[in-house]
């Protein structure tokens, strides 16, 4: 009976398996415990009044739940601010090693730089406005009362974190291009390391950010069953 | 009423010492005389909750039994939070005492 109860509580958490792991053995201890004070000769009456003590898997589930979105949250929220972080310092960086390099584009190519330099800005503080504020929206509304509440905080977090990683995705793309044409002008194999670098940097900020937003709505999803969404 | 004060009343019963849940649930019963027999599926999700705030640490440890266990103890921040709960709660419950009694509270009201 005791396994039966935990194979439902552990169901119940599998939104989070590391969670669900923990709690199975936590609770089994607990049950055990219960069932050894128990002062009824009857194991099996006694295995159902400490599942009866513990209460329904659904309700603990969703208790954890609200606590599993309020921890998958900010993680998301710093991966965020990480990666606007990391790529606008690799920018400045580049801009800073071409100025030292004496990096210059051609004549023919300025006018698409001009323009690629545009959308990349655009671009880069779109992504730092929906960035901060899904962290802003997240940080100043406090949904420890419901599930619900938070279910519906998290979604608007990661729409906001979607949105910052889509226009991450355009500056880096766009810095791709402008160190692309620089480089293609480059006379020495070593003016290639610093803009190389900075561009690899980017790109596993944008990927680790996207696989934070991938984990999230992995997580959201599974929580959804539980408000029966 | 009792679910608003969750938090203090596990800060409170980990105050004797480190314990596991069921060990948790049980300074709760006995020392509130029986008074307040909560749930105990409801004090994982606080356990957990208060860890996940600096204000508990947790680990595994081996029983007698011979079952992993996992045990939590407050830590600094969690005895200050205490410390700083408690305070409130005499304030409160002293204003309140007052007011029932028919007689002034200690301090004046905001």
């Amino acid at each position: 009976m005791i396994s039966d109860y935990l194979e439902s509580l552990a169901r119940a958490l599998d939104f989070d398996r590391s969670l669900s792991r923990r709690m199975r053995q936590e609770v089994e201890d607990h049950l055990c415990e219960a069932v050894a004070a128990d002062p009824g000769d009857d194991r099996i009456a006694a295995e159902r009044r400490a599942i009866a003590n513990f209460g329904d898997p659904g309700v603990i589930a969703a208790q954890f739940a609200a606590l599993s979105l309020e921890r998958q949250g900010r993680r998301l929220g710093i991966a965020t601010v990480l990666a606007l972080a990391a790529v606008f310092i690799a920018m400045k960086v580049r801009v800073a090693w071409y100025a030292v390099a004496h990096c210059a584009t051609g004549e023919d190519v300025r006018m698409v730089c001009g323009m690629v330099s545009t959308v990349d800005r655009y671009a880069f503080w779109l992504a730092v406005l929906a960035g901060v504020g899904g962290c802003a929206h997240f940080c100043t509304e406090h949904a420890r009362a419901s599930l619900a509440r938070a279910y519906r905080r998290q979604v608007r977090l990661r729409f906001l974190c979607m949105a910052a990683a889509a226009a991450l995705l355009v500056s880096v793309t766009s810095d791709g291009v402008l160190t692309a044409i620089r480089l293609f002008a480059a006379q020495f194999p070593a003016q290639f390391v610093v803009p190389v670098s900075s561009m690899a940097l980017e790109i596993g900020c944008v990927a680790a950010l996207v696989f934070q937003i991938r984990r999230a709505a992995q997580r959201t999803t599974s929580i959804a069953v539980l408000l029966g969404r | 009423m009792l679910k608003g004060h969750l938090d203090l009343i596990v800060l409170a019963a980990l105050s004797a010492g480190p314990a596991h849940g069921y060990a948790v649930i049980e300074a709760i019963r006995r020392r509130s005389g029986q008074a307040f027999d909560l749930p105990e599926g409801t004090i994982y999700p606080a356990l957990h909750r208060l860890e996940q705030a600096g204000l508990l640490a947790s680990r595994w440890v081996t029983a007698e039994s011979g079952r992993r266990r996992r045990v939590y103890a407050l830590t600094r921040r969690g005895q200050r939070a205490l410390a700083e709960r408690r305070a409130v709660w005499r304030e409160f419950s002293s204003a309140i005492g007052g007011l029932l009694a028919g007689a002034q509270p200690r301090r004046k009201p905001a």
